[in-house]
This record gives structure tokens, sequence and C-alpha cells, in this order.
């Protein structure tokens, strides 16, 4: 064969790889492309969050202090992974290819959107005021406050219906039936949360924990890559609201079902407990209804200066993506608008001082002001 | 008439030559010459004399060489009979199913296998004591020595009788006697000679003709969870099922336990030689069926008894193992959801 024979029969070929080159190109575009969206599951080696045996050289294994064995073999279970290193000041660590959300650590200007423990936990300076007593990071609170403040008892949860009965000695756990993580229905915190870190979770519709925001069992929403670690007005956590009271998939029917008497939904604790929805006497501050729902309508009221998506003071949506940047008078108010998740460096968690939030002195914008817009001085 | 005779004759004639063919099973006792093993070099045995018994020399190297290999090869011939290769000088083509400890005899470290005398010198971590030993599990009236280096055989070892101290002792006979049915009487009618002690029975199983060399899903051995209360004799505390807490099997990685016939352990269903299971019963010849819910998670199910190229003498290398990616080996046999 000459080398023009050569060159010829080999110019299909040249044809056929550029065409391989496009698509090869064109595949990995659009893998980069939807890559948040397709699989968020864990990634790397197992040994970076599992040991084979509670037990190593013959010898127990302890993870800071705590003693197993601990769910899945899971190196120091929740907090073994997801609060690492106490004493160091990172949010997210990289271990391996896995990036971990770090919950308990020295407060930093980067806390995750949740919250830090660090205001509660006992190895540091708590203050029980500031946030969830979580078994592991703090004693249990003293009565009343060791049963959720506002619970009610068989309320509707998502996949059954949660305790009858929450008994004095029960502290608050990570996940399962005492917990907030994991199938609520599921009493044991590791069973509850079981395999949810290993699902496919490209799809957040809440059928299951790992298909559920934050493996918050049943809500739904768009989970910000980073936990909000450097999010932005159009880059954050997108949270679930919903204003017919008779969803369960949102981020404030979560809180509800521990704290039921703050939630206005006829599952729990309805208008007898927090009042009617709309255009009525509310008996604590609202929660899941819109601007458009509030008392003498959403024109002309202070909550048009709300305008601009604020971190500080979030509000959810029916359809979240997160990268809403706009509030308007379909944006709802939840729980998480004024507390953090966790823990936080003011007392009832809350994500601002709420004793130096003045009216007429304060700044707009900020705290409380950021949507009553009107009791500030600018 | 004289026809019908001579086929029932020759059908019972064939009959066990069908059972032995399609069992997988051959006769395992040793037969043959016998200076090809007992005459394995000069001097091996002492001649008998008016006032002095017939002897071996270096009986406590005489497991070792003869299953010992200078090539690559695992299985080797002596006067006619097959010879599982354990431990051989080079790297082994296809390690049997108890591994090589040609890892651990190397440079490559004490944790890639058990580090038996002869082979190896002691352990530099455990000193000779075996991780996790609970005397109370270890049914050998003698207990576990620390004070002497793991044997092939006796009480200190794995192999033979373990009420009997002397490796060479425990085992003698084993290699000439009856060997079947595997049903853990006797240590020959032990699966692999593992008998334990006489209070209590011998491991059992199907053995594979030759050692698991070169096997495929449907032609290997099959355990029975005999072989997890066994290792239980010397890692006491690694398994007891019956025991909760810290002791619990649970409180390590389970066995003993069924596989789920349900999640992601449901997918496990073609027997994988990287990871088998235990049968609840065992089968008349290998299977290469995986059933949830009745096969169990043996201790062999992750670690080669002898040793292996990796770390705890597991059947992979742990520290390579992902989760969320591509592979299906290893850890994600099981757990293939991952």
């Amino acid at each position: 064969m000459s080398y023009r024979e050569i060159a010829k029969s080999q110019e299909p070929r040249a044809k056929s790889q550029g065409a391989r080159v496009f698509y090869i190109l064109l595949f990995a575009l659009c893998s980069m492309l939807f890559a948040s969206a397709v699989d968020a599951r864990v990634k790397g080696k197992c040994k970076d969050c599992h040991s084979m045996h509670y037990s190593y050289e013959g010898k127990e294994m302890t993870y800071g202090g705590r003693h197993g064995p601990f769910p899945a073999l899971t190196q120091g279970g929740c907090i073994g992974c997801h609060g690492q290193a106490p004493n160091g000041t990172k949010s997210i660590i990289t271990n391996g290819k896995t990036r971990i959300p770090q919950v308990l650590h020295y407060p930093v200007n980067d806390n995750l959107a949740g919250g830090n423990f660090y205001y509660v936990a006992d190895e540091y300076n708590p203050d029980y005021s500031k946030g969830h007593n979580i078994k592991g990071i703090s004693r249990q609170e003293n009565p009343p406050m060791d049963v959720p403040p506002g619970f009610m008892n068989s309320i509707l949860i998502p996949g059954g219906t949660g305790p009858a009965y929450w008994p004095g000695q029960q502290q608050l756990a990570c996940a399962g039936t005492w917990g907030c993580h994991g199938n609520r229905t599921i009493e044991d915190p590791g069973s509850s949360i079981h395999g949810a870190h290993h699902a496919d979770d490209s799809i957040i519709d809440g059928s299951t924990a790992g298909k559920s925001y934050r493996f918050l069992y049943g809500i739904t929403g768009k989970e910000h890559k980073d936990w909000e670690y450097m999010a932005t007005v159009n880059n954050h956590n997108g949270y679930k609201g919903s204003i017919d009271h008779a969803a369960m998939d949102t981020i404030s029917y979560l809180c509800g079902e521990c704290h039921a008497k703050f939630h206005p939904s006829p599952n729990l604790g309805g208008s007898k407990e927090v009042g009617h929805a709309y255009n009525s006497i509310w008996r604590r501050h609202p929660s899941d209804i819109s601007f458009a729902s509030v008392h003498g309508g959403f024109a002309g009221s202070e909550y048009q200066g709300y305008v601009t998506y604020s971190l500080e003071a979030p509000v959810a949506f029916s359809n979240p993506t997160g990268a809403e940047d706009i509030v308007n008078s379909d944006s709802v108010i939840m729980c998480l608008s004024c507390h953090r998740a966790h823990a936080g460096r003011h007392p009832d968690i809350l994500r601002w001082d709420y004793s130096k939030i003045t009216a007429g002195a304060g700044k707009s914008g900020t705290g409380c002001l950021a949507c009553h817009t009107r009791k500030g001085h600018e | 008439m004289q026809k019908k005779k001579r086929l029932i004759i020759n059908i019972l004639f064939l009959c066990p030559l069908f059972i032995i063919l399609y069992s997988g099973i051959c006769i395992a006792e040793v037969g043959g010459d016998c200076d090809s093993c007992h005459a394995l070099y000069p001097g091996m045995t002492e001649k008998p004399s008016l006032v002095k018994p017939f002897t071996y020399v270096n009986r406590e190297v005489f497991c070792i060489n003869c299953h010992s290999h200078n090539t690559s090869d695992t299985i080797k011939i002596i006067g006619g009979n097959k010879v599982p290769v354990v431990f051989n000088n080079i790297k082994p083509v296809y390690p049997l199913a108890g591994g090589n400890f040609h890892y651990v005899a190397k440079d490559f470290g004490d944790r890639k296998g058990h580090n038996v005398s002869g082979i190896t010198s002691i352990d530099s971590k455990f000193r000779g004591y075996p991780p996790g030993y609970n005397r109370s599990f270890d049914p050998s009236n003698k207990g576990y020595n620390p004070g002497k280096p793991l044997a092939c055989a006796g009480s200190n070892g794995c192999h033979g009788n373990r009420d009997i101290e002397d490796p060479f002792e425990a085992i003698y006979g084993a290699h000439h006697a009856v060997d079947k049915p595997v049903d853990g009487s006797t240590t020959a009618r032990s699966y692999r000679y593992l008998k334990n002690t006489d209070r209590v029975k011998g491991v059992t199983g199907l053995e594979d003709s030759e050692w698991n060399w070169n096997g495929t899903s449907s032609r290997h051995n099959e355990y029975s969870s005999s072989v997890d209360v066994f290792c239980e004799s010397c890692h006491g505390d690694f398994h007891n099922k019956n025991k909760k807490g810290k002791n619990g099997s649970w409180f390590r990685h389970p066995t003993g336990m069924p596989l789920p016939d349900k999640g992601e352990y449901a997918a496990y269903s073609i027997y994988n030689l990287d990871a088998p299971v235990s049968r609840e019963s065992l089968p008349l010849k290998p299977s290469d069926v995986v059933m949830g819910g009745k096969d169990a998670v043996t201790c062999l199910s992750c670690h080669a008894a002898h040793s292996s190229p990796y770390d705890s003498a597991l059947r992979w290398d742990y520290d390579n193992i992902f989760t969320g990616e591509e592979g299906k080996s290893g850890c994600l046999i099981c757990h293939t959801g991952k």
C-alpha cells in the first residue's frame, strides 16, 4: 500500500476521529455543566470515613475521646466526621475526595448555614440558650428545656407519626426520632440516616433521607454546594416554603415536627396554638406565610422594602433554586429567616442580637429590620 | 437378562465416578512414594535404632518444607500428589484460597498476614499475641501461649488439634487418614484439617480439589459459619454474636450474619471469589449463586486466612476502595450501592 493509499485509507478515520474528539469534548462540557446537579454523593476512599472493625491493631478506636462503636463503623459517628477538628477553625474539611461540612469548630466568619455548635459545646464556654443541646456535644438542658419548646405529641411527620411522648431524660440527637436528620420514624440515629451519604441525591424530592434537603427526611430545597460558605445573594441555599400549610416538605415544617406549637400547619399547632394564617391575629411570629399574606396586604407595606435577598434574614420560596436574588410578595417567611438550625452566637439561636435591634434607631436591612423595613431609622 | 445385569453393574460402577466428577471433590488422602515427602532432604528422618523409635528432625518446619515452593506455582507435585503451596519465595501467580505467606515473609510488613514461625519472625507490634484474643472463647485446653510464636498447627496455630501444643503432633496422621465426610469429627475430617479441639466440632466446608487455584464463581471452596467460630478461637473479641455491646459482633464488621436480601446487598447475587460468603447449609457442589437472607458474611469474606498483599490480610486494598465512583470491587461487592 502506497503512502497515498495509506493516507486515503486513514482519511475517513481522521474524520471519524475528529467527530469522536468533538463528542468527547461535548460530553465533557455537558458533564461540567450539569455536574453539580448530577451527583453529590460522598466520594473517596471508604477508609476516610469508616473503619472495618471498631479496633485497630488490637486496640479500641476512639475519636476525640468519644467511645464507640459508631453507626456503620464510621470514624466517630456524626460528630467524628462533622466535628472532627473542634480546635480548628475550618468550616469545611477535605478528607481524600470528600468535603465534609463542619458543625463544631472555633468560630470564624465563615460559619456554615446551620450555624456552629461551638456556642453550646461543653468543651468550650457554652451558653445553652444559643443552640440545640445535641448529645455528644452538650449536656441535656434542665427542665423545662429538656423537652423541645412547643412540643406536641403524635403529630404527623414524613413517613409516619412523631413520638407520643418526649421523655424528660431523652436528649436531642443529630438524627432519628429524637433528632432532626434522617428518617424520624426510626429511633436509632444511625439507622435513620443509614445509606443517605451514599444515595444518589441529584434529585431532592424528600422521598428518602438521602434525597431530602440536608438529609432532613421529607424536606425539599436546593442545597448550596458549599453549605453557604462564601454564599452570595444569588448563590445560596434554596429553602422550601409553602403558604398553604398543608405541605410537609418545607423547612419550617421540619422545625415544627419538634416545635409544633410554633407552626401554623393544621398537622401541627394550627390556629389554636399559632393563630390564623391570613389577615388574622397571630399568637406567634408567622412562618410559612408569604409577604403577600401580611395584614393589610403587601402593596404599600414595609415589606416591599425587602427587595434583595439577605443572607442574614433569608426567605423561602415555593420552588427554590438557590439563585433567587430578588425578594417579592411571594417570598415566604420561615423559621430560618430569624434562627439558625444548629447554634449561633446569639440567644435563641437567632441570627442577630435581638437585644440590640432598636426601632427607630436600628439600621434598616439588618436583623428584624430586614423585613420590618420601616422600623429602622434609614 | 444378562444384558440388563451388565448394564446395572456398569451403572453401579460408574456412579461413584460421576459423584466425584460433579461434586468437585477428590480423594485428598495422601498416597504414593513415602520418600517424596518424608525424605525431602538428607537427615530429615533419624533412623530408628533398637532403643530409639523413628523420629523426624526439624519437625517444626516440616509443614513449611512441603507447602513452600521456589517458583511462582502454587500447586506442586510431590510423589504424584498435588500439594497446595502456601508460601512462595517469588510472587505467586494464583494464590490459593488461604492466601500466600509470601507477602508477610518478604519486606511487605507484619500487617500482611499471620506471622507463622518458620516463615517470618514474630510480629513486632503484637509480640505474638493475637489481636482480640479472649481466653474464654478459645476452646483449647492449652490456650494460646503468647510466649511462643504462632505455628501452623497446635494450640498456637490453626490446623490440627489445638489441644496439643506441638504442631507436628497436633496434625499427626491427618494426611493419611480418611478425610471424608468433612464433618469436623476428626482432624482429617475437618475442613483443611482445622479441627480446633476435641471438645468442639472442627470446621466444615466443601474443599475445592485445587484449593481455589484459578477458581471461578462456580468452582471454589464452600464455607460454613463454623469458620467464623474457628477464627473466634484466637480473635474472640472480633466475633461472638451472642455478646452485646463491645463484645458483640456488631461492634466490629458483622460476621456470621446473613447478607440482607434487600437493599444494596440484594445486588450481590453471583458468588465472587473476592468476597466469599458462608452457606447456611453446605451445598453438595460449589454454587455460583449468593442467596440474600441465607448466605452469611464471614471473616473470610474480607480476609485471607494466611496472608495477602494488603494490610490486615485483606483480600483487597482497603486504602483504594472508593465510594461514589466506578469501582465494583472489594467492599463494594457487598455494598453495591456505594
